[in-house]
This record gives structure tokens, C-alpha cells and sequence, in this order.
């Protein structure tokens, strides 16, 4: 019966370890890639802001109708590179042949990484600044500096803003 | 075996995710476009309501001289090429009861850039004048002439200042 059983259990051995008893393993490889490139996309909560009429002496810095601009950035980055995002006026503000220069505006600012500033139209200024990637999100208050000097009109200006992910 | 191949797999996919990739700076912009409106506006203000002459002999004081200059202040918007104008004009002469100093006695000097000196009358009359927007201060000083002919009395006068930005 001893017997009987070790023979038994060394046919199962046997069977198992033996090239036809099963199909033989093989070893595969699949290359995967998965392409992760910079990205950037910005999102503004207003395609237009105004600044309504207002006393000098009394609002020496008008605020624009409505309020802040929220500003939405998302982008991909390469690790440890600076995410930029920056405003620049296209012109000065005319109303026909008048004009009141860009550096009229200046803002306020909330948000991680956003900062305050004054409008160029000479070149970009910083509104927010990141590093890495992520989605961030803050707020823009423009302000335009209020004077007697400035001649009567309806004036407008373009602003463009860019956003940057090295 | 197979076990060891997946993780194999994996591992190489985390890899290939996760891991930094050098490419091109990816940017996104968007545009707000800015309006302002600058309405015409004038702003007068006087140092004084009331101007006072003191009584005085004709012989040594032929011109007498207010006891104070009045300050004017002008503050104006308009368009660039725009005249904007500061007149005087009394109601009517110098009146004590039913005695009365012709208006043309009282003249004035002024100081302050574009103010001018004048003689006072029942229509206007230029105390300033200037092109475009701004603020101006100046002062305007009166001066009445001094007669034996005078009536004895207190007579009064209201001058009205108009600042007109168009």
C-alpha cells in the first residue's frame, strides 16, 4: 500500500514536470508609450471689461464694470520649468485721435502666483507665474487711473494675454 | 513567471508616464477687449463766498482794494482741441437800497496761467480760459473804484462764476 501511494505520487511528479504535460512557457513583451508633451490652455470669464465714467476727485482709480476677471490656466510643464502668464496692451487706449496711454491701467490680483502690475503695450507684464504643472485659477481687478486730463471719448483697447509652458 | 512579465510591464509604463520629457514650450492666449468711457465734466471751486471793500478816502485810495483775493479753482474734461471757458457776470450793479455804484467800477486782477484781468458787467465776462482738460488755480483779486460821488451806504453784488467744458 507504502508502495502503491509512492509510486502514485511519483507518476503526479513526474507528469508534472514532464515537457508534454503542459504547454511551455513563453515569454512575451509588449512595448508601451505613452506620449506626455507641454500643454497649456487659459481660460478668461470675460471677453470684455469696462470702465464706466466717474469724478476724478472722487474715484481717482475706476474699477471695471462687473468686476475681477477670472482667470483659469491650466498647463503641463517640464518639471522645475516656470509657467508664465503674462498681459500686454495691443496699443494705448484711443477714442478716435485721442488716447490715454496703457500704463493707465494697472491691476490687483488673487490667487497663487498671481501678482499685481501696470498695463505696457510695449511689452508683456507678468500677470501669474507657476512652477510645474497644475491648474490654477485667480483673479485679475483692472483699474484705470482717473484724470482730469484725459480727453473725452469712448476708448478701447485690446489685451492679450498669453499663457506659457516651457 | 507570469507574474514577473506584468510587472515587467508596468513598470515600464510608469516609466514611460511619469517620467519627463523634453519638448517644445506649449502656449495658449486669449483676448479681452477693454472700453472707457471719459465724459466732459467741470469742476469750479471758489476760496470764497463773500468779497469785502473796506471804506476809504478817495483821495489817497482811488482803487480800492478787496480784503482778500478769491482762489478759483477749475477742473475740466473735455476733448483735446476744446476751449474750455471761466466767466463772471454780476446780477446787476452795486445796490444799496435804492442807491446804486455802476458794475463797471469794479474791476479785477488775476494770476494763475490763462486767467485774465476784466471789468466786471451784467453779461459775461472772461475771467480764464484754456484748451483741453485739466486742472488750473489761479486767484482773482477785486478792485472798485473810489468816488466822492458815492452815496453813503453798504451796497452788495452777486457774481456769478460759470465753467463751461463742451
Amino acid at each position: 500500500m507504502i508502495v502503491s501511494r509512492r509510486l502514485l505520487a511519483a507518476m503526479i511528479a513526474w507528469t508534472a514536470a514532464a515537457p508534454g504535460a503542459r504547454p511551455a512557457a513563453q515569454v512575451s513583451t509588449t512595448t508601451l508609450s505613452a506620449s506626455v508633451s507641454t500643454a497649456a490652455k487659459l481660460n478668461l470669464s470675460t471677453a470684455s471689461v469696462s470702465f464706466p465714467d466717474a469724478d476724478p476727485d472722487i474715484v481717482p482709480q475706476i474699477p471695471t464694470v462687473g468686476g475681477p476677471v477670472l482667470i483659469t490656466a491650466k498647463s503641463r510643464a517640464n518639471p522645475g520649468m516656470q509657467v508664465v502668464l503674462t498681459v500686454q496692451a495691443a496699443d494705448d487706449l484711443r477714442s478716435g485721435v485721442s488716447l490715454i496711454p496703457a500704463s493707465n491701467i494697472t491691476w490687483t490680483a488673487s490667487g497663487a502666483g498671481f501678482v499685481a502690475g501696470t498695463l505696457s503695450k510695449l511689452a508683456p507684464v507678468t500677470v501669474a507665474t507657476w512652477v510645474g504643472s497644475g491648474v490654477r485659477t485667480g483673479t485679475q481687478q483692472l483699474y484705470l487711473r482717473n484724470l482730469w486730463t484725459h480727453p473725452t471719448g469712448t476708448y478701447t483697447v485690446s489685451l492679450l494675454y498669453t499663457l506659457s509652458a516651457p | 513567471m507570469t507574474k514577473a512579465v506584468w510587472s515587467g510591464v508596468f513598470t515600464a509604463l510608469a516609466v514611460l508616464v511619469f517620467s519627463s520629457q523634453a519638448s517644445a514650450q506649449a502656449t495658449a492666449s486669449g483676448t479681452v477687449t477693454v472700453s472707457a468711457s471719459v465724459n466732459a465734466k467741470a469742476k469750479l471751486t471758489l476760496g470764497s463766498g463773500s468779497v469785502t471793500f473796506n471804506d476809504a478816502d478817495p483821495d489817497v485810495t482811488p482803487l480800492l482794494t478787496a480784503t482778500g483775493a478769491v482762489s478759483v479753482d477749475v477742473k475740466a474734461r473735455t476733448s483735446s482741441a476744446a476751449n474750455v471757458t471761466l466767466t463772471v457776470q454780476s446780477g446787476g450793479d452795486l445796490t444799496s437800497g435804492s442807491d446804486t455804484i455802476g458794475i463797471s467800477n469794479l474791476t479785477w486782477t488775476a494770476t494763475g496761467t490763462n486767467f485774465v484781468a476784466g471789468t466786471m458787467g451784467t453779461t459775461a465776462v472772461s475771467l480764464g480760459s484754456w484748451t483741453g482738460g485739466g486742472s488750473v488755480a489761479g486767484t482773482q483779486t477785486y478792485r472798485l473804484v473810489n468816488s466822492w460821488n458815492y452815496t453813503t451806504g453798504t451796497y452788495t453784488a452777486t457774481i456769478t462764476y460759470t465753467l463751461t467744458a463742451p
